[in-house]
């Protein structure tokens, strides 16, 4: 996973246990990196399982589930929507699954995808179009450090202090340089 | 022409004004559903028709929506188990391993041994349940009105069978956090030992009364070819990526449950056509019996359900989690987050037939309508599993 | 005159009566045959054996409203079901069901069945346009091509016989054939009579062949929008005109009512419920074809093989007639 995505603008990159949680990998990336993230992963050979938001303090944190087809390993590519004005870029042009799942994601969350060929309601009525269900109240959220597996960090870009545990000297004793950015 | 006579009448409601802005001059926009015959349930496809061939289809989802994922949100993990009997009616015990199974690592809670051997028992057996009213339903599709009643004769000792341990019939929650809610009896045992010869001796039936009729190979072979690559853009998994010759069964890759131990194949087809998933399915109900009695056979005594279960007021520790099993359409896919809470923080299902239909936009580009409606069906779609 | 329009209005209401009598029965012998077929019993409440049931569906069709969609033509929509159910009426005049018992005994009997049976598909396509419906149209669409496909290897097998027999007469037709199944057409025509039964089967748009109604594409094809007794008219005519198919087939190929022993309306009527059951299960058996190769069945198969055995025929006709040999 280093190989795949060395050169991209990374936030974190973590190994993670996949017998613990049902992932080898996540990555953190910004919004401007998706789509090249994407397109190596699909010469990787991997397909898109799903595309999940999480409703998080910090913002929506929209997970893209890939797995190969016939070995096992799951990677999470996660990228950070801010509540505020949440657009990120479509990738529905690489994976075509993809227009589905980023629909349904605007129905539940809001989140926009640009660049979506027909971003409209998929399993939401129209007439409630804007009424996004899986929002949580601003008291109800929680931060991502505390929900998310944190995994063995392998990146973590300067000044990225979202998944870092509460007690900081550890995840700052962590190396930050085995993948690069370019 | 027609749909010019009467515009103000005409028009239709937002998806259909929507996919009409790009139509072509003088092709006809048919509606096939969400009440149609062939769609089983309330699947909608608008499609662009130039005489009886297929420009453009867009299936429109959304008419069996239930939002089970909030229901998770306000539901402590034990008590939205039920939910997941109702999300796929075809095979219900996929939903509720997959559930459970996320949970489970969540919680960091082992399985009893003799519990996986049932969990593999009940689900294979619902797996061929799932798969005869695929079979029966397909062929219903096709025009054959008898080998539904046949398969629904097998499925229905399967349901007898399935009652004895689950008591219910099709929208089974079976599965616990860390086991199964009650053993399979003598009884049971019995039962699923009487019905494997049985529909051993029924596949070759199948085979040369209907596999093999001549119409049947002419609506199939050559119908709705899906090469690998539009299953990896698509995410197609299951049958469907199996019958495009890409081994991607779970219970192969990956290393859940008993699996690892039995002997069997994961069938898959080069044809990638509609044949190609048809052979895929009619084999994979040959290795499910296969599975059943190894398991069967191999069975250990003891608890079906681990010591210190949690009760349905149990907290799920913070973290995430993601747990995928071999459904009878594909991966079946449960990714948990939880922060603590009472309830689940966020529950995603990944359905592995609204993965399956998203290709079905581009196979049946260029199709005649009637094989449209074969490409449709060879994709095995529940509809209430596609609209959660 | 008078006493030959006497004979026929006769022979009207008695063909009236029986079809609605036949169409009853045969519903119920399809649907228990379809039932057994199936590994059920069928119906079986109302009457001894369900034999009843039939009875109370058609009062049910008879009770229902009759519905008819915004903008449709109302004429046209209403006068569908009606021309699909007259002509086959007519159909049943020329019908030898025993030595000289037929309504109306003219020498061309054949010729005006094949011209009335081509009315149907008229009806059809009115039905399907009228209903102002797009499953409708294009279910009419079907019918048009089918059965304008259809009727011509239809046609040219029904020639061979009546090449072969001398006459378009269906009395002349039977009496040409002896009492025992050696002596019947079948036997020297063969082919014709596969053709005629493949063909006969498109024609009355049974299934496999039943494309304009085929419920998985097009919902019920040309009479989606129908209820009630338009319907039911629809229905009715679909079960008459299999039974006008399988007289002229028992008539041309299998001997009409001759045969041993029994009277000739007996035999005459057991061969066509034999032909009919034999459509039946077709119909519970098969999947259905797709519309591409219907056509292709017929363009590329059916009409050549039916030109060359007209053909074919007509040279042994000839040749037995230079050479004064009778077979």
């Amino acid at each position: 996973m280093d190989a795949l995505l060395k050169g991209l603008p990374l936030t974190y990159l973590a190994a993670c246990d996949y017998r613990k949680t049902g992932k080898n990998w996540q990555a953190i990336l910004p919004a401007s990196s998706l789509v090249a993230a994407a397109q190596r992963l699909f010469k990787a050979g991997y397909f898109l399982e799903d595309i999940g938001a999480l409703d998080c303090v910090e913002g929506y944190v929209v997970t893209y589930h890939f797995a190969p087809f016939e070995t096992a390993g799951r990677v999470a590519i996660r990228a950070i929507a801010p509540h505020a004005k949440p657009v990120l870029p479509s990738i529905a042009h690489v994976f075509h699954g993809a227009e589905w799942h980023e629909r349904e994601t605007r129905d539940f969350h809001g989140v926009v995808f640009e660049g979506n060929p027909n971003l409209v309601p998929l399993l939401m009525d129209p007439d409630m179009a804007d009424c996004f269900p899986l929002r949580k109240d601003e008291k109800a959220r929680a931060r991502m450090r505390d929900i998310l597996e944190i995994g063995e960090v392998r990146f973590c870009a300067p000044g990225f202090d979202l998944m870092t545990p509460e007690a900081p000297a550890e995840a700052a004793a962590k190396p930050a340089g085995d993948a690069a950015t370019a | 022409m027609l749909q010019n006579a009467y515009p103000d009448q005409i028009a239709g409601d937002f998806y259909t004004e929507n996919f009409a802005k790009k139509a072509a001059e003088g092709s006809l926009i048919l509606n096939l559903g969400p009440q149609h015959p062939s769609t089983h349930g309330v699947l909608r496809v608008v499609v662009e028709l130039d005489g009886e061939y297929i420009l453009r289809a867009e299936p429109v989802l959304g008419y069996l929506h239930r939002m089970h994922e909030k229901m998770a949100e306000v539901k402590t993990a034990a008590q939205f188990i039920p939910n997941m009997g109702r999300v796929d009616y075809g095979q219900a015990l996929g939903w509720n391993w997959a559930f459970v199974g996320a949970v489970e690592k969540l919680g960091g809670i082992e399985v009893p041994e003799r519990a996986e051997y049932v969990r593999v028992i009940t689900s294979e057996l619902n797996r061929i349940a799932s798969h005869l009213l695929w079979w029966g339903a397909y062929l219903l599709d096709l025009g054959a009105f008898t080998p539904i009643m046949y398969a629904f004769d097998d499925r229905e000792k399967i349901l007898d069978i399935l009652q004895i341990p689950t008591g219910s019939r099709l929208t089974y929650s079976y599965f616990r956090i860390g086991g199964v809610a009650s053993d399979l009896n003598e009884d049971c045992v019995r039962r699923i030992r009487e019905f494997i010869p049985w529909m051993r001796s029924r596949l070759p039936m199948y085979k040369d009364l209907v596999s093999d009729n001549i119409i049947l190979r002419k609506r199939i072979e050559g119908i709705g070819v899906i090469e690998p690559d539009v299953c990896q853009r698509y995410g197609a998994t299951g049958p469907v990526a199996r019958g495009s010759g890409i081994a991607c069964d779970l219970r192969k890759t990956e290393d859940y449950s008993v699996f690892r131990k039995l002997d069997f194949i994961a069938p898959t087809s080069e044809l990638k056509d509609a044949r190609g998933r048809y052979d895929v399915r009619m084999i994979e109900m040959e290795q499910s019996l296969n599975i059943i009695e190894q398991c069967l056979d191999m069975m250990p005594e003891g608890e079906v359900l681990v010591k210190g279960a949690p009760k349905p007021s149990w907290k799920a520790p913070k973290g995430e989690s993601y747990f995928a099993v071999e459904g009878a359409r594909g991966k079946i896919g449960v990714h948990l987050v939880s922060d603590g809470g009472k309830n689940l923080y966020r529950c995603k299902l990944r359905a592995p037939g609204y993965c399956n239909l998203s290709l079905f936009a581009e196979v049946s580009q260029g199709t005649i309508l009637a094989d449209a409606v074969a490409i449709l069906g060879s994709l095995d779609l529940i509809i209430p599993e596609i609209d959660r | 005159m008078p006493a030959e329009f006497i004979r026929i209005l006769i022979g009207l209401v008695a063909v009236a009566v029986s079809v609605g009598l036949i169409g009853l029965v045969m519903v119920w012998v399809e649907r228990k045959v379809a039932g057994h077929i199936q590994r059920r019993p069928g119906p079986y409440e109302v009457g001894p054996n369900g034999v009843l049931q039939p009875l109370a569906d058609a009062l049910k069709l008879v009770g229902k409203q009759l519905f008819m969609p915004d903008g449709a033509d109302p004429i046209l929509y209403w006068l569908a079901p009606v021309l699909s159910f007259i002509p086959v009426l007519l159909l049943f005049l020329p019908l030898p069901v025993g030595d000289g018992l037929m309504a109306l005994d003219i020498n061309l009997g054949l010729l005006l069945i094949l011209a009335f049976a081509g009315l149907t598909v008229l009806s059809l396509l009115l039905g399907g346009w009228a209903s102002n419906t797009k499953y409708c149209l294009l279910g009419a669409a079907r019918a048009v091509a089918q059965s304008v496909a259809y009727e011509i290897p239809l046609l040219l097998s029904v020639l061979a016989v009546s090449f072969v027999a001398g006459s378009l007469n269906l009395a002349e037709v039977v009496k040409g054939q002896g009492t025992w199944p050696w002596n019947w057409n079948i036997m020297t025509q063969p082919l014709a009579f596969l053709i005629y039964i493949v063909s006969a089967l498109g024609e009355t748009n049974r299934a496999p062949f039943d494309l304009p109604e085929a419920e998985s594409e097009l919902t019920a094809g040309f009479h989606t929008e129908y209820s009630g007794m338009g319907f039911g008219l629809f229905f009715l005519a679909e079960y008459a005109n299999m039974v006008v198919v399988c007289s002229v087939a028992t008539a041309l190929f299998l001997g009409g009512w001759q045969g041993p022993v029994l009277p000739g309306p007996v035999w005459f009527v057991l061969k066509v419920s034999l032909l009919m059951l034999l459509m039946v299960f077709f119909r519970w058996t098969y999947p259905r074809v797709r519309f591409d190769q219907l056509l292709t069945i017929n363009w590329k198969w059916l009409m050549p093989l039916a030109v060359l055995n007209l053909l074919a025929t007509s040279f042994f006709v000839k040749l037995a007639q230079f050479t004064e040999v009778r077979w």
